[in-house]
């Protein structure tokens, strides 16, 4: 018999967890060796020394101060009870939820990011292509205040508001129509166009230049207003050879000589 | 156990009531004294409330609360080597200077207090094992769940260290 399997059995056969049989069969085994029965003796012998260690009685501070414990732990939990409970479970039903949740915005966050500085390195592009439609659309609207139709001309004066930034070319253009346009409609829409450009001297010169070549009252009119909002004082000369024109209308007379005063 | 960890934690005055005489034990023979084995016991039976979560149910209760109790042996130890603590008047030594002054019970208790020497002087896992196998009603399949081995492995050590703490007792009796 190998030593494990001796040890195996010794201890089985000492704390009574073999069958019968096996039990016989290991006390006849060690009858028949002597130097096994003695091993088994003295291990037998240690074993009830180490069965009868002697434990004393725990002291009833023990007992106390366990079951003050328990008490404490008890009440906290009932007073837990109710509104904390139901939190909890709330919790519990929607953390799934919640972070799911979380992680979505966070998702989203990321990807915003992304493509909003993919945007910013776009941004030279797309003055770029800015630039490119402004081109063209002042090419339209050189062609279009070519057109003989009063409605197409007016449509280019229109497209002239639309541009960020005119070229001296458009402006000339837009002046010629406004001296030399044969409808009253499209000089009026020119002059509207040019209002956002007062700040070019060429525009407002060119304005002030056109004050003796306008022969409709409304024109006129406009014009005056115009000047007045500009506090232009280089359009007084202008207005005084216009009143000496004398087939001028009475109504735009006393309007042009109340501008003349505010501007003085 | 698995009804305190479903929230009726009375039930836990039952397994303290079932339990703490073997957990005294436990620890008072493992070498503290009796006011400190009170204490640790104490502290098993906190952390069980703390840890009741870990109790699945799948291996047995008492593996459960004793392989707690090792940790709580092992860690109130380091705890007090840390802090220097007098390592704890063993009570055999307190007890053999009063033995001293009455003589009949030397002859008595003579065994006892040298088994004790010779236990502490047996390697603490060997201790451990020891005692743990005193416990009739503690199976070997759960004393190998404590120590994490198999049943096997826990009877052929179990057997060795008997083996051990005689050599060292018989030394002791010879001295």
């Amino acid at each position: 018999m190998d030593k494990e399997k001796f040890e195996l059995q010794c201890i089985d056969y000492m704390t009574g967890a073999m069958s019968w049989e096996d039990s016989e069969e290991f006390k006849g085994f060690l009858d028949r060796n002597i130097e096994y029965q003695t091993q088994f003796d003295e291990l037998v012998d240690t074993w009830k020394m180490i069965t009868e260690l002697e434990i004393p009685e725990s002291s009833a501070k023990m007992d106390d101060t366990f079951f003050n414990m328990l008490n404490k732990e008890v009440q906290k939990t009932t007073k837990k009870g109710g509104w904390s409970l139901f939190l909890e479970g709330l919790a519990g039903i929607f953390k799934p939820q919640l972070t799911y949740g979380v992680l979505l915005l966070g998702l989203g966050l990321v990807i915003g990011y992304y493509m909003n500085s993919s945007a910013n390195t776009n941004t030279i592009e797309v003055t770029a292509s800015n630039e490119e439609t402004d081109n063209v659309r002042q090419k339209l609207i050189l062609t279009l205040l070519e057109q003989p139709s009063a409605n197409q001309r007016l449509q280019g004066v229109s497209e002239a508001n639309k541009v960020g930034d005119v070229d001296e070319m458009v402006v000339k253009a837009l002046l010629q129509t406004l001296n030399n346009d044969s409808n009253v409609n499209v000089r009026l829409a020119a002059i509207e166009s040019l209002t956002n450009y007062v700040n070019d001297p060429l525009v407002r010169q060119g304005l002030v230049q056109s004050i003796p070549n306008q022969e409709s009252p409304i024109l006129q009119i406009t014009l005056a207003n115009l000047m007045v909002a500009l506090q232009e004082k280089a359009s007084i000369e202008p207005f005084k050879q216009l009143l000496k024109e004398k087939q001028l209308d009475t109504t735009v007379k006393k309007k042009i000589e109340n501008s003349i005063e505010s501007i003085i | 156990m698995l009804k305190v960890k479903s929230g009726d934690l009375d039930k836990l005055g039952l397994l303290y009531e079932r339990h703490k005489k073997r957990l005294f034990g436990f620890f008072y023979n493992l070498g503290n004294n009796p006011s400190i084995s009170e204490d640790l016991v104490q502290n098993v039976f906190e952390r069980m409330l703390k840890y009741k979560e870990s109790f699945t149910g799948e291996g047995s209760f008492p593996a459960w609360m004793f392989r707690m109790a090792r940790n709580v042996n092992y860690d109130y130890h380091k705890k007090a080597m840390k802090e220097n603590i007098s390592k704890g008047i063993s009570p055999e030594d307190v007890r053999s200077g009063v033995d001293d002054l009455l003589n009949e019970k030397i002859e008595i208790d003579g065994n006892s207090v040298l088994l004790k020497r010779a236990l502490d002087k047996l390697p603490k896992e060997k201790k451990e094992l020891l005692i743990l196998s005193k416990y009739r009603d503690l199976r070997f399949g759960e004393i190998g769940e404590i120590v994490g081995c198999t049943e096997g492995a826990a009877k052929v050590r179990v057997h060795r260290a008997l083996k051990d703490l005689r050599t060292i007792f018989l030394q002791l009796e010879i001295r």
